[in-house]
């Protein structure tokens, strides 16, 4: 997918959103989505898989997103999977999260966790960053039990990385 | 050769044929002692008429002279000197003889001996000339054989440093074999010990980093996981992160 027509795909699903008037929720939904696409292989090879009829992909995003998210959201999802591109969902999502973030000043900072942050947290963190690097981040959380404990934070294509799994692998080499 | 002499021989018989029956031999022609003392009776008559009239002292010396012919006649003829005219008769014989033969056989005999010499001599330069061919194919043969064995004697010696150079790569390639083989050997032992003290830290890290993990999970619950954020955001905000 050229990256214009991924932008486009993001600043449609922002513009949903913001239609909506919930675009807080449906932009955390989203990209949640993503991120759980992500890290299923399994699942994000089924929603591009081209030999399973559109309808029946769509059905799988529809039972898996029921009861989890918004309706808008659901069929956002459904949207981009119905038009043949569920595999490049993740990447979508992500173009979506910076462009919101951008379009609010802010730049993405995805921190990977293996516990939910509270508001406070969040907040320390994005003082932490700001005077760390002096810009103005917009946390989003993604739960990744493999973090077993502490934080990755990756801000573009910098990582901030204090996980216990990064020490693990420090004393693992250590060993080695 | 062998006719002329031969013909020669012929010639010289016939020769001595017609002589031995042409010339009249000295008892033939010659006077016997009879004979000799009636020539000498008859020489007495004529001289005196009767041979009574010697009887008579005044003849006493013719007589005496008849008796001495007598005796001649008696005597023995000489048993070296022919009669003469057997020296005649023998001596033109001989000369005839001779003459024939120095006109005839002479040039036979040396033309036959010149031929025989010839010959003789013509067979010597041939032998003198087989000899001399037989020498050279001799110093030929014997140049050929040297040769040969020279030859021989050089491929010998030849087959001899190949078999050296051969030898010599035969070893020296059985070295190099040898030595990579330590080397790889050498290589092995201490790739697999490598690999083995590798994997034998993989399996202590393993082991020491399994039971540090069950050690965190066991220790990470809720409060500790908070404080542990709690703790990135301080780094983070101090710029130890």
């Amino acid at each position: 997918m050229p990256d214009e027509r991924l932008d486009g795909y993001a600043e449609a699903l922002l513009a949903v959103a913001a239609a909506e008037g919930r675009s807080t929720v449906i932009e955390d939904e989203l990209f949640r989505v993503g991120e759980a696409l992500r890290q299923n292989d399994e699942l994000l090879a089924a929603l591009s898989d081209s030999r399973l009829p559109i309808e029946k992909r769509q059905g799988v995003v529809e039972d898996l997103l029921g009861e989890k998210a918004s309706a808008v959201t659901t069929a956002l999802v459904s949207m981009v999977v119905g038009t043949g591109h569920g595999g490049r969902l993740p990447e979508i999502v992500d173009a979506m999260a910076a462009r919101g973030a951008a379009d609010r000043d802010r730049v993405l900072a995805k921190v990977r966790s293996a516990i939910e942050l509270t508001e406070d947290q969040k907040t320390r963190l994005a003082q932490a960053i700001k005077s760390s690097t002096g810009a103005d981040v917009e946390i989003r959380v993604i739960i990744d039990e493999s973090v077993l404990g502490g934080l990755v934070t990756e801000i573009g294509d910098d990582v901030i990385d204090g996980s216990v799994r990064r020490r693990q692998s420090q004393l693992r080499e250590n060993f080695g | 050769m062998t006719a002329t002499i031969r013909r020669a021989a012929g010639a010289f018989g016939l020769i001595g044929v017609l002589l031995a029956f042409g010339a009249v031999p000295a008892s033939a022609v010659g006077e016997t002692i009879g004979t000799c003392m009636f020539d000498e009776l008859l020489e007495v008559e004529e001289e005196f008429g009767k041979l009574k009239e010697l009887k008579k002292p005044e003849h006493k010396e013719d007589l005496l002279a008849l008796e001495e012919d007598w005796e001649k006649c008696v005597e023995a003829p000489s048993p070296i000197l022919p009669e003469p005219d057997e020296i005649i008769w023998g001596g033109a014989a001989f000369l005839i003889l001779f003459g024939f033969m120095w006109w005839k056989g002479f040039p036979a005999v040396q033309r036959a001996m010149q031929a025989r010499s010839e010959k003789i001599a013509a067979d010597l330069d041939a032998a003198e000339q087989a000899k001399t061919e037989a020498a050279s194919v001799l110093a030929d043969h014997e140049a050929r054989l040297a040769g040969a064995k020279a030859e021989a004697a050089q491929i010998v010696e030849d087959a001899r440093a190949q078999a050296d150079l051969v030898a010599e790569e035969i070893q020296a390639r059985a070295n190099e074999e040898v030595a990579q083989m330590r080397a790889r050997a050498a290589a092995d032992i201490e790739s697999a010990r490598s690999q083995a003290v590798s994997d034998l830290r993989g399996v202590v890290a393993d082991i020491a980093v399994g039971a540090a993990e069950r050690v965190i999970k066991s220790n990470l619950d809720v409060d500790t996981q908070r404080a542990l954020v709690d703790a990135y955001i301080d780094e983070v905000a101090d710029g130890n992160a």
